[in-house]
């Protein structure tokens, strides 16, 4: 049939080019390393190195028995990791303003656990609290002077108490016992009795904390980013075909307009398809995503996915006259749907109205597809509906580009 | 002087061409824009950034004792009037629900209460925990959920903990003290805390906390996440046109217009000067436009003028070498799409502009971003924007004027021998 | 021939490029206020001459020198006084008409006034003043040959040097084209013209150099270079098929000189068309071979060029 002669060329055409391989295979690949290392990295911990926030301690009194038990405190957190750091508060703000640490606290001469009970703040916290980082750090540093100052009190209290019921011989005799309260206290606040255990759900149980996402993030979303970008090169031939007059001579041999669109289309679906079949191929077997675990439903994601990046394929080279204006295009449409459907940053990060609007976007419920295997590890079923919308825009975005579709 | 005719027709053929301007301007601010509008672009007017609300489903399965029902005052304390901007909650009544609409991504998180929670709460020796299951494509909404359960129950860890410390250390010298009073001793830690008055909170006072010297607080703290973005933005895309512009003498050698200029009575070095010149003043342009425009469109405020056309003129001589370099390497205007494309992509992407603004990224990432001037044109802003003086500059400024002139010197050269 | 009434000479002019000799030991020289042509076959190496006559390519030896400048020794002096129309459209095609003469205006040293007056001189000359201000790439080839001329007007150079400008274009066009190169000339300017077309050669030149394969075969005047020739007929026939072995049978006649093929016309050089044309047909009929077209042209460049290196010059 003409039109398998007509998609064949479209494929040759494509794979002779060697900017193909650099935009369907090789930058996807690279991306998603670089961002799932990133990810990985940020993420809980399967790293050797410490992955808590770095705040500085500056400590301006060495030795002091209730710096280190406020230093003993902070180590206990999840979330922030103190560095012991030399200089004053001019070093203290340099070091975080250059971003090395996310937060600095600064301990005066003099600390006493006493003074966290008094009304005036005596600790100085330098943090850029516009930044998540250092709004994260502070938060935690006030969590763990909060269990530090609930020690304090919890050994006035029991102080108080022993003292009402039994008595202490002298004031030293109080003191011992006050110091080993606080000790006791401290040492129970670094694993509290009532905690909240956070436990994410995968595969329908419940999973450690620590289970990263990492690749299971970025893999997904470099396929999605990139099943546009890749249109660059497939667009480019029905532009040239255009542009060169051979899509006009194409109309004088015996083939239909339809079987003209319809080959194209056609080819950069086969183009698109095989390329997200690769992907999810390293995917699986060189970053550990666990595609593999429903491969019909992956299969129907891919399949629709590439349908609706050719239907926006065609729909893009039938507007543009140039090959410039096909980059520009392609590049604009990765850009706002990439970003806006949630393949560069999770929707949960953004604000009400983007996410709303994200939500609308075809790429949103791609990632949704991806995301119920790899990462909720739900069954066949859970991408159905996100299956059937992205067909949906498929027949949209195919009827627009055949109605705006020109021959020269 | 022919120098500057050549560079005003680059110029003009530049300006009159609807991509260059897409690339120059309406691409860093689409971009820009799009997650200005992510990032609170889009708020009711007030301060505070305006995020989605995390959905909560909770399963209350703590039974009471002696009168307390912890569980239960754990649930009103969620759905609290000052918290319903943040949580959507609600009650259900079985862990399979909760645990299926988690699954499904209806509801984000789950709070499952523990049926012995009141009682191991008042008892001492028993350790208990709430457990938070959540959506695991979710990073934020968990956390913020976690971090308030966690200041509530921290109230009751702390009477906990009196109560052990208190039996330990009486047990420690002989003496007993019985559970009632023990249960008073837990009442005197949380403050009354069941009659519903929970001022109790001792995160607030003990910190003083102040932003850096020369860091300005934003107005918005939105608003501060779009600076970096945004120098990322301009730093990837004034690359681009550096090359992009760079690209004029090989497309001049394709339309033949080249070898005529040599055939008129102008030397080689007017030719390939006047080329040089026209990406120099584009790139100015460019990064002036978008310098202005982003402080009123996105309320960026770049810091001292001396200093930031400092840090531009760092930018702009870096990425004109960086792009006449890599043009004198291309052999035709076919091979210029992928290679602006791929090669300023990856190393835009290796010098940190697409993880700018990520926290916590591991120091290892940081040194692979200083291999890439654009790595260090990303640092100069960031430092530009804290408020670095001059003098803090002269490291990251100069290293991208040496790199610059460094690979405009290789272009030049690569040129010359090619069109000699 | 005096050294200051010569516009262009060419002394045993070689390029190589790699191991292949594009131009070999060409001499030639070209009078002031002449028009020279080069005429020869795609890949004579008349392009390659002009180019180094231009000073676009250096010569591996020998050297040109254009009103007595060294083409090697001083180039700048040698642009400031020609003009050059390329072979291919060498325009700024986003850049309109008036844009494009503006900026190759200053490149030859335009300023100021001069250069306006002189744009709209140029543009009545080539007849676009009326679309001045239109983009180039939505004009037609004629038109942009036109420019493309225009461009090489701009400083009344004292040689103008146009490689093929008629490529490609209709016959109107070329016809305007060819009226404009006599008129330049009639202008006092020296006029050095390649050219694979016999016809344009033959109607607008003094002197006529035949290039093949890197040389100079023949030069002199139009009758000089057909005195070559001296009194031989030339004869096209077109066969219904085609056959060596009729050429062959045909060589054996006496009177039959140069025999060649070309695209289905065999052409033949003969002493005397009316005797031998009888015996041709005779011989064809032996063969079973039947003739279509016969066309019997009087000596010229077409005959000049057969008669010298046995092909036509459309081979």
């Amino acid at each position: 049939m003409r039109i398998f002669g007509l998609i064949k060329k479209d494929i040759v055409q494509i794979f002779r080019d060697w900017k193909s391989t650099l935009f369907l295979i090789v930058m996807p690949i690279l991306f998603t390393l670089f961002f799932g290392f990133v990810f990985s990295s940020t993420g809980n911990g399967n790293d050797s190195e410490d992955p808590r926030l770095p705040v500085g301690i500056f400590n301006q009194q060495e030795g002091n028995q209730a710096n280190l038990y406020l230093l003993e405190t902070l180590e206990s957190s999840d979330i922030i990791r103190p560095v012991a750091s030399e200089g004053d508060i001019t070093d203290a703000e340099q070091q975080v303003s250059e971003g090395h640490l996310a937060a600095a606290l600064i301990i005066p001469e003099g600390f006493e656990l006493a003074s966290l009970s008094l009304e005036e703040p005596n600790l100085l916290a330098i943090s850029d609290t516009a930044s998540l980082a250092g709004q994260t750090a502070v938060d935690a540093l006030q969590t763990g002077l909060a269990r530090l100052k609930g020690a304090v009190r919890i050994a006035q209290i029991s102080t108080d108490h022993y003292a009402d019921r039994v008595g202490f011989q002298d004031e030293t005799e109080r003191q011992a016992y006050y110091s080993q309260a606080i000790e006791l206290s401290q040492r129970s606040w670094q694993n509290p009795p009532v905690q909240v255990e956070l436990k994410k759900v995968v595969e329908g149980k419940v999973a450690d904390e620590s289970a990263s996402l990492g690749f299971a993030q970025s893999s997904p979303g470099m396929m999605v980013q990139f099943a546009i970008f890749g249109l660059i090169t497939s667009a480019m031939v029905l532009v040239l075909e255009r542009k060169s007059g051979a899509l006009k001579r194409l109309l004088t041999t015996p083939i239909s307009k339809v079987e003209v669109i319809g080959g194209h289309t056609l080819a950069m679906f086969l183009i698109i398809f095989l390329q997200q079949a690769f992907l999810v191929l390293i995917g699986q077997f060189f970053f550990n995503v666990d595609y593999a675990d429903e491969p019909l439903a992956i299969l129907l994601m891919i399949t629709v996915l590439a349908a609706w990046a050719a239907s926006l394929g065609l729909l893009i080279s039938a507007i543009s006259k140039k090959e410039e204006q096909v980059i520009v295009l392609s590049l604009v449409a990765m850009f706002i749907f990439a970003s806006l459907g949630g393949a560069w940053f999770p929707l949960e990060v953004a604000g009400d109205a983007f996410a709303t609007i994200g939500h609308l976007m075809p790429t949103a419920w791609a990632m949704d597809g991806f995301q119920n295997i790899v990462v909720r590890g739900l069954d066949f079923s859970s991408v159905l509906l996100p299956a059937g919308i992205l067909l949906g825009y498929s027949l949209v975005f195919f009827v627009l580009a055949v109605w705006r579709f020109q021959y020269e | 002087m022919k120098i500057f005719d050549l560079a005003r027709k680059d110029l003009l053929r530049l300006f009159k061409n609807p991509f260059n301007l897409v690339m120059m301007f309406g691409a860093p601010f689409l971009i820009t824009g799009l997650l200005f509008f992510a990032f609170g672009g889009m708020t009711d007017g007030r301060d505070d950034f305006n995020l989605q609300r995390v959905k909560v489903q909770i399963v209350n399965l703590d039974q009471a004792q002696g009168g307390l029902a912890l569980g239960s005052t754990l649930v009103e304390f969620l759905q609290e009037e000052n918290l319903s901007d943040l949580l959507q909650v609600q009650e259900v009544a079985s862990e399979d629900e909760a645990h299926e609409s988690v699954q499904t991504g209806s509801w984000d998180v789950a709070v499952i209460i523990p049926k012995q929670f009141t009682s191991s709460a008042l008892s001492t020796g028993s350790d208990v925990a709430i457990t938070l299951l959540q959506d695991p494509t979710l990073t934020i909404g968990p956390g913020i959920v976690k971090d308030l359960l966690q200041q509530f129950i921290d109230v009751f860890a702390g009477a906990k903990i009196t109560t052990d410390v208190v039996s330990q250390q009486f047990s420690a010298r002989d003496e007993s003290i019985s559970d009632p009073a023990l249960q008073q001793i837990a009442m005197e830690y949380t403050g009354n805390f069941p009659s519903g008055d929970h001022q109790h909170d001792d995160r607030s006072s003990s910190l003083l906390i102040r932003f850096p010297e020369g860091v300005e607080e934003p107005e918005n703290n939105s608003m501060s996440m779009i600076a970096p973005i945004m120098a990322s933005m301009m730093i990837f895309f004034v690359f681009f046109m550096g090359a992009n512009t760079a690209q004029s003498i090989i497309r001049e050698d394709e339309e033949g217009t080249l070898a005529r200029l040599f055939t008129t009575p102008t030397l080689k070095s007017s030719i390939l000067g006047g080329k040089f010149i026209s990406v120099f003043i584009t790139l100015v342009f460019q990064t002036a436009v978008i310098l202005v425009a982003s402080h009123y469109l996105f309320n960026i405020h770049w810091g001292q003028p001396s200093v930031v056309i400092f840090t531009a003129f760092g930018l702009v001589i870096a990425a004109s070498g960086f792009g006449v370099l890599l043009m004198s390497l291309i052999e035709n205007t076919r091979q210029v799409g992928p290679i602006l494309g791929g090669v300023l992509t990856v190393t835009g992407m290796l010098g940190g502009l697409f993880t700018n603004g990520i926290p916590n990224i591991p120091e290892v990432f940081e040194t692979i971003n200083l291999t890439m001037p654009q790595g260090w044109a990303l640092r100069a802003w960031k430092m530009t924007l804290a408020g670095s003086s001059m003098g803090d500059l002269m490291l990251p400024v100069g290293v991208l004027l040496l790199v610059g002139l460094a690979f405009l010197s290789l272009g030049v050269l690569v040129f010359r021998k090619r069109f000699s | 021939m005096d050294q200051n009434k010569k516009a262009i000479q060419v002394k045993d002019l070689y390029k190589s490029f790699d191991e292949v000799e594009a131009v070999k030991g060409v001499s030639f020289d070209i009078k002031k206020d002449e028009i020279f042509s080069l005429l020869g076959p795609n890949g004579a190496g008349k392009s390659t001459t002009i180019s180094v006559i231009s000073t676009l390519l250096e010569p591996t030896k020998g050297d040109a020198f254009v009103m007595g400048h060294s083409v090697i020794k001083e180039p700048m002096a040698v642009k400031k006084t020609i003009g050059v129309v390329p072979q291919e459209i060498a325009l700024y095609p986003d850049l309109s008409a008036r844009e494009n003469l503006n900026f190759w205006g200053k490149m030859y040293g335009l300023r100021n006034t001069e250069l306006k007056t002189r744009l709209d001189e140029v543009l009545e000359i080539i007849g676009l003043t009326d679309r001045q201000n239109d983009r180039v790439d939505t004009y037609s080839g004629g038109m942009k040959r036109r420019i493309n001329i225009g461009i090489a007007l701009l400083h009344k150079p004292e040689v103008i040097i146009m490689d093929e400008p008629t490529v490609g274009i209709d016959p109107q066009s070329r016809r305007n084209i060819l009226d404009n190169v006599k008129a330049l000339n009639r202008e006092g300017m020296t006029v050095l013209y390649t050219t694979h077309y016999m016809e344009e050669a033959q109607e607008i030149s003094d002197r006529i150099a035949i290039m093949d394969r890197g040389e100079i075969i023949a030069s002199g005047t139009h009758d000089e270079l057909v005195k070559l020739v001296g009194e031989q007929d030339r004869i096209d026939l077109i066969l219904n098929t085609v056959s060596s072995q009729l050429s062959d049978l045909w060589r054996k006649i006496e009177g039959v000189h140069k025999i060649s093929s070309h695209n289905g016309t065999v052409t033949l050089l003969v002493e005397d068309s009316n005797l031998l044309l009888p015996k041709l047909f005779e011989i064809t009929n032996q063969v079973d071979i039947r003739i279509t077209s016969v066309e019997i042209f009087e000596p010229n460049l077409e005959t000049v060029f057969l008669h010298l290196t046995g092909r036509t010059l459309r081979n």
